[in-house]
């Protein structure tokens, strides 16, 4: 679906126009807020990964609160990608 | 040494860099993109053709490209042979792996082919 908008996007102005106002629908937008809301927590996981791979908070301790960072931290950028959906 | 015949790069210590590797690759593209929508509130077709049509943009969607392939395939694998075992599916679970493997393959080489097609078809 991601790659049928960005092909319709880039293929004519008007394909873009028609990529433009289908996103404007209400149902598009929850999708779209959906989609990115995995896509950040995903990322914030991630990094998460990354940060204990170099050795920092690999202790029971440090593994519970980083999990209720990433859940923190990602709880914000969904609200803010809300914010910015609508 | 066992090696594995499904896996991304038949060594788990490839697979573990690439799938961080490519992790890199994917979150600077993502928060890229982001930023730039964010950046552009009222994104216009000229704006948009106008970034895919550079070359270094060309270079890093591909790079994104080929790093979704290896994240995803990297990902889908560690699921399926964690998950479908024969621990969990008895005597059917080297078939039905195999098979959502080759399901997940098709569709990422699928995705990786069609993403060219758009790079370079603009």
């Amino acid at each position: 679906m991601l790659l049928y908008a960005l092909d319709l996007s880039l293929v004519s102005e008007d394909g873009f126009e028609q990529v433009k106002a289908f996103l404007a629908s209400p149902l598009a937008k929850l999708v779209s807020w959906g989609l990115l809301s995995a896509l950040l927590y995903h990322m914030v996981a991630g990094v998460r990964h990354l940060i204990m791979d170099m050795g920092i908070g690999e202790t029971l301790e440090g593994g519970k609160l980083g999990s209720k960072i990433v859940i923190a931290v990602s709880a914000v950028l969904i609200v803010l990608a809300g914010v910015w959906v609508w | 040494m066992v090696t594995n015949v499904t896996n991304f790069s038949r060594s788990g210590l490839y697979d573990w860099m690439a799938q961080r590797v490519s992790a890199v690759v994917l979150a600077a593209y993502f928060l890229f993109l982001l930023g730039y929508m964010v950046a552009t509130p009222e994104l216009t077709y000229a704006d948009w053709h106008g970034l895919f049509a550079q070359g270094w943009m060309r270079i890093f969607s591909l790079l994104a490209i080929v790093a979704l392939s290896v994240h995803a395939w990297v990902g889908m694998w560690t699921i399926s042979t964690d998950y479908l075992t024969p621990m969990a599916l008895g005597k059917s679970a080297t078939a039905v792996r195999f098979l959502f493997q080759a399901v997940c393959g098709i569709a990422m080489f699928a995705f990786f082919v069609w993403g060219v097609q758009i790079l370079w078809g603009i």
